[in-house]
């Protein structure tokens, strides 16, 4: 077992005195009167109570050595549950427990009434959470900046096979772990016009007027590192309405309106938008997004300033990093800051700018590149616009020395997009306000500079650089998956925990038979586990003895679960047709969210759950294979499914998954991969080696050429491939939706008649013998108990303690503060 | 809105008394500060000492007296606190408006113009 604080009768009777304390003076309750969730809320804040001590130390500590701080800008952070994991890193899991034990009450009861926190979409979100963990696990002065959503993403229910959004309310008003920072709140002007006068120089002096304010309030989230040495913090920005809001139209004498304007204003931190489902020009999102940076850029100078006298050492003492796009306006923001509340010139606003911001690119998809209206951003921003289009101006003049008569050129890099309505591309916008430039894994860093935005590359060759995502190892390992936890570190020490190149030591024992025996018992009772959940969840019955094999993620073409399905009705007909018994038993989970408008995604987890349907009620076929989509996929969810998992499919089309986080977890935990060269898939296939991978299908450059006029044509895999028509011909016949046999036509469209754009026909035969080869290999239990070791040995790397150490050193320039 | 007003020879320094300067007061703000400028005023002093909260309508108000006099006078402003220095930063006003700490030393600037 981990090493914990030593539970010594003092420390729990210590403890459930806080306990008993916030039970009733904090719920105001008896304890016979104190419901479960009374007593989670009254454990959170004993412990919140040791957060806040260590939060104060490591404040000071800061201070007294004037340390450079990193500030991570994020739309999303999806930090799922945080009682369990504060409780390890502070090294007092075990004294909660007996705390508690001691008291009748079930710690993981407890646990279990906490709600995820889910203010975010998937990997983009993840990331920023493990990378919060990892900053204070290093002793590092790192804060997320994020939006205080009142509604997260949205909740899924599974009705009838259909996907079903019901509101997320995760509790933000009266969370144990949120601390409102009333005093630290900050105005946020938005709207308004630009208006012209003179300056006493009679020089032109655009002010911004006419404006209305939003109050930013912040509330923070404390982060313990592992250790529990130290505690920096979320801040999460709350929108309320200021006086000047509703004042002017009470004073007119509508009430009703007044108070309708306060909850507009209100609004802009209700809820998270689901992605892909941020319409063009949406307003809401667009204020959201400039509240996220100007509450930021407010509180940051705050803090410097409190320490400084004048801006010169600004970027030498604050790191900005960009979470993707979303916050590309910071870049506007600063300038802004500097030139018109601090009176620096633009050169001196803009080396400092420049110097201070990073951006991390998540996508290559040229479709999710975030653009906004200029017309939209004129009327929201006006000064920013004005600046943005300077910043523009003087960039496209060094484009156009550097390259002089190539218009071209020049219209590709703008960062305003001409057209019937010009545009502001906030890639551009973030790519030529920074000093970094990264991508997550290596293939994508690659793919970033010579397809997307090679222009970029040519010029500021210096800029680019990789990041490979990670994923901590605390909660990934330690905290979801005890049991291994338990058996590394009794073969290899708890060294693992802080230095996850450590696990390599495990490579010693993957040929150990009494080793790979736990290891195999292991996984077995964390597939019991699951199974359990599966039933309560799905009311699907499953056998841990099957190969678990799972493919949990956001729903989206290009993550190919469709190419899953196609391959699971391949084996069902081979079964109840060809009368070939399956090589080993299978059990398909699925989990994952569609955007409530991505019609396709939706119907996709329809056509999973209908072909679900019809196998698990198939008694010829239900020794063989079952098939369950587990509903509501979230951060405490993927902990149940990811220690249990046996294969991780990652199939991806190749090019277009920027790095993925969820197959390091599953490698990490010991399943094996089957995936295709795309995204960190590439270097999981270095570190653990090709034998220990499943690796199949067509590859960038492949598909490249393929849709360079290289002729990819679905019919003729259809007409050549007689288990593609067999497949196909099952699903367009309504074998999986008899009531509606026409249900599923979109899909049997969107790749026969509308070219499968994403490679499904294409791949599908070497994904069907792939699956065939990891099937083969699972009989042999001791060759795939090795391969399983191997994986969690070899995926050190893949660590996001690496990843922060990576950027700062190369990208923040911070040094720790222990 | 109260103002308090008094001549320093041919400058009139107006001193606003209310704590804010938002929406509530901005018509009669604007009000007053047109009736200064009517009334022939052309060099004129405001301090805003007691102001702690200044919103875009007030600011809006105090550019509108600024067209008023057309080229042909000033308006400083003296006193400005902190949150109130900010806004004025924030739309750029300080740079159309002199602002000084003191009311003397604003008195003391026109008087050597």
């Amino acid at each position: 077992m981990t090493k914990n604080a030593k539970t010594s009768k003092t420390a729990v009777t210590d403890f459930q005195k806080s306990i008993l304390y916030h039970v009733k003076y904090s719920s105001g309750k008896s304890r016979d009167q104190a419901s479960m969730r009374d007593y989670y809320k009254a454990v959170a804040l004993a412990v919140r109570e040791r957060l806040v001590d260590v939060m104060l130390a490591t404040k000071a500590r800061y201070e007294g050595e004037d340390a450079k701080r990193l500030y991570y800008l994020s739309m999303e952070f999806l930090m799922g549950r945080a009682l369990g994991n504060n409780l390890y890193n502070l090294g007092i899991f075990d004294l909660a427990k007996d705390a508690l034990s001691d008291m009748g009450i079930d710690m993981e009861e407890i646990r279990n009434s906490e709600v995820d926190a889910a203010l975010g979409n998937g990997g983009l979100g993840r990331l920023a959470a493990c990378f919060l963990d990892s900053l204070a696990t290093l002793g590092l002065p790192g804060y997320g900046y994020g939006i205080n959503y009142e509604f997260g993403i949205f909740r899924q229910e599974i009705d009838n096979g259909h996907q079903k959004e019901r509101p997320d309310h995760w509790y933000s008003e009266e969370n144990p772990w949120l601390m409102e920072r009333l005093e630290e709140a900050c105005i946020v002007p938005v709207y308004g016009r630009i208006e012209h006068l003179p300056d006493r120089s009679g020089n032109d002096n655009p002010m911004w007027l006419g404006w209305n304010i939003l109050i930013g309030v912040p509330h923070d989230v404390p982060i313990v590192g592992f250790g529990g040495k130290t505690v920096n913090y979320l801040r999460l920005f709350s929108a309320r309405s200021s006086d000047e809001f509703d004042m002017r139209i009470f004073n007119e004498g509508d009430y009703f309106k007044a108070v309708q304007q306060k909850i507009s204003s209100e609004t802009v931190s209700k809820v998270l938008y689901p992605c892909d489902s941020v319409e063009p020009g949406k307003e809401l999102r667009l204020v959201q997004e400039y509240f996220l940076v100007a509450c930021a850029v407010r509180d940051i100078m705050r803090r410097y300033l409190g320490d400084h006298e004048t801006l010169d050492a600004f970027a030498d003492k604050v790191a900005i990093q960009l979470n993707d796009t979303h916050p590309a306006l910071t870049v506007a923001e600063l300038v802004r800051t500097f030139i018109d509340e601090h009176d620096l010139d633009w050169e001196e606003a803009w080396q400092i700018t420049e110097a201070t911001l990073g951006y991390t690119n998540h996508t290559l998809l040229p479709e999710a590149l975030e653009t906004w209206p200029v017309p939209l951003l004129e009327h929201v921003l006006p000064r920013h616009l004005q600046i943005i289009y300077e910043i523009n101006h003087r960039f496209l003049k060094k484009v156009s020395a550097r390259w002089p008569n190539d218009g071209d050129r020049v219209r590709r890099m703008s960062i305003i997009e001409e057209g019937d309505t010009k545009q502001v591309r906030m890639a551009h916008l973030s790519i030529v306000g920074s000093h970094s430039v990264n991508g997550v894994a290596a293939l994508h860093s690659e793919l970033v500079k010579t397809s997307l935005v090679p222009d970029f590359y040519q010029l500021w060759p210096e800029k680019f650089n990789n990041k490979t995502n990670g994923v901590t190892q605390r909660r990934w390992l330690l905290k979801s998956n005890p049991l291994l936890s338990e058996l590394i570190t009794e073969t290899i020490g708890d060294g693992w925990i802080i230095d996850s190149g450590k696990l390599r030591q495990l490579e010693a024992y993957a040929d150990d038979d009494a080793f790979q025996k736990r290891f195999l018992d292991i996984k077995k009772a964390n597939k019991e586990k699951l199974a359990e959940v599966i039933l309560d969840t799905t009311r699907v019955q499953v056998d841990p003895e099957t190969l678990f094999d799972v493919q949990i993620k956001r729903i989206h073409e290009y993550k190919r679960q469709l190419l899953g399905v196609l391959h699971i009705i391949y084996q069902y007909l081979h079964l109840v047709n060809d009368h070939v018994e399956l090589t080993v038993p299978k059990t398909y989970v699925f989990a994952g969210k569609a955007a409530p408008g991505y019609f396709l995604a939706k119907l996709i987890i329809n056509l999973i759950c209908s072909v679900g349907d019809v196998i698990n009620k198939d008694r010829r076929v239900n020794r063989q294979m079952k098939v369950a989509f587990m509903p509501d996929y979230r951060v405490s969810l993927a902990e149940r499914i990811v220690p249990a998992a046996d294969l991780s499919q990652q199939i991806s089309t190749a090019g277009m998954e920027a790095s993925g986080t969820g197959n390091m977890k599953l490698a990490m935990n010991g399943a094996l991969t089957i995936g295709t060269l795309d995204g960190a898939n590439v270097e999981i296939l270095e570190e653990v080696g090709e034998e220990n991978i499943y690796i199949f299908g067509l590859k960038v450059e492949d598909i490249r050429h393929m849709r360079n006029g290289g002729g990819y044509d679905p019919w003729a895999y259809y007409n050549e491939n007689p288990n593609i028509k067999r497949v196909m011909d099952a699903i367009g016949s309504g074998m999986f939706s008899p009531q509606n046999p026409g249900l599923f036509h979109p899909i049997c469209d969107s790749i026969l008649r509308h070219g499968d754009y994403y490679f499904h026909l294409a791949d599908f035969q070497p994904y069907l013998e792939t699956q065939e080869k990891a099937s083969r290999e699972y009989r042999d239990r001791s060759l795939w108990a090795r391969k399983a070791i191997l994986n969690v040995a070899r995926t050190g790397k893949f660590s996001s303690d690496r990843t922060i150490l990576e950027y700062a050193r190369e990208i923040w320039n911070l040094q720790p503060v222990p | 809105m109260e103002i308090e007003q008094r001549r320093e020879g041919d400058i009139l320094v107006a001193k606003i008394l209310n704590d804010r300067l938002d929406a509530r007061g901005a018509d009669d703000f604007r009000k007053a500060m047109s009736g200064f400028v009517s009334d022939g005023n052309r060099r004129i002093i405001l301090d805003i000492s007691a102001v702690d909260f200044v919103d875009s309508s007030g600011l809006g108000a105090l550019v509108s007296a600024l067209k008023l006099m057309g080229g042909d006078g000033d308006i400083l402003i003296c006193g400005a606190p902190d949150p109130v220095m900010r806004m004025f930063k924030l739309t750029r006003m300080n740079k159309v408006f002199r602002i000084f700490e003191e009311q003397q030393d604003a008195v003391r600037a026109l008087s050597v113009e």
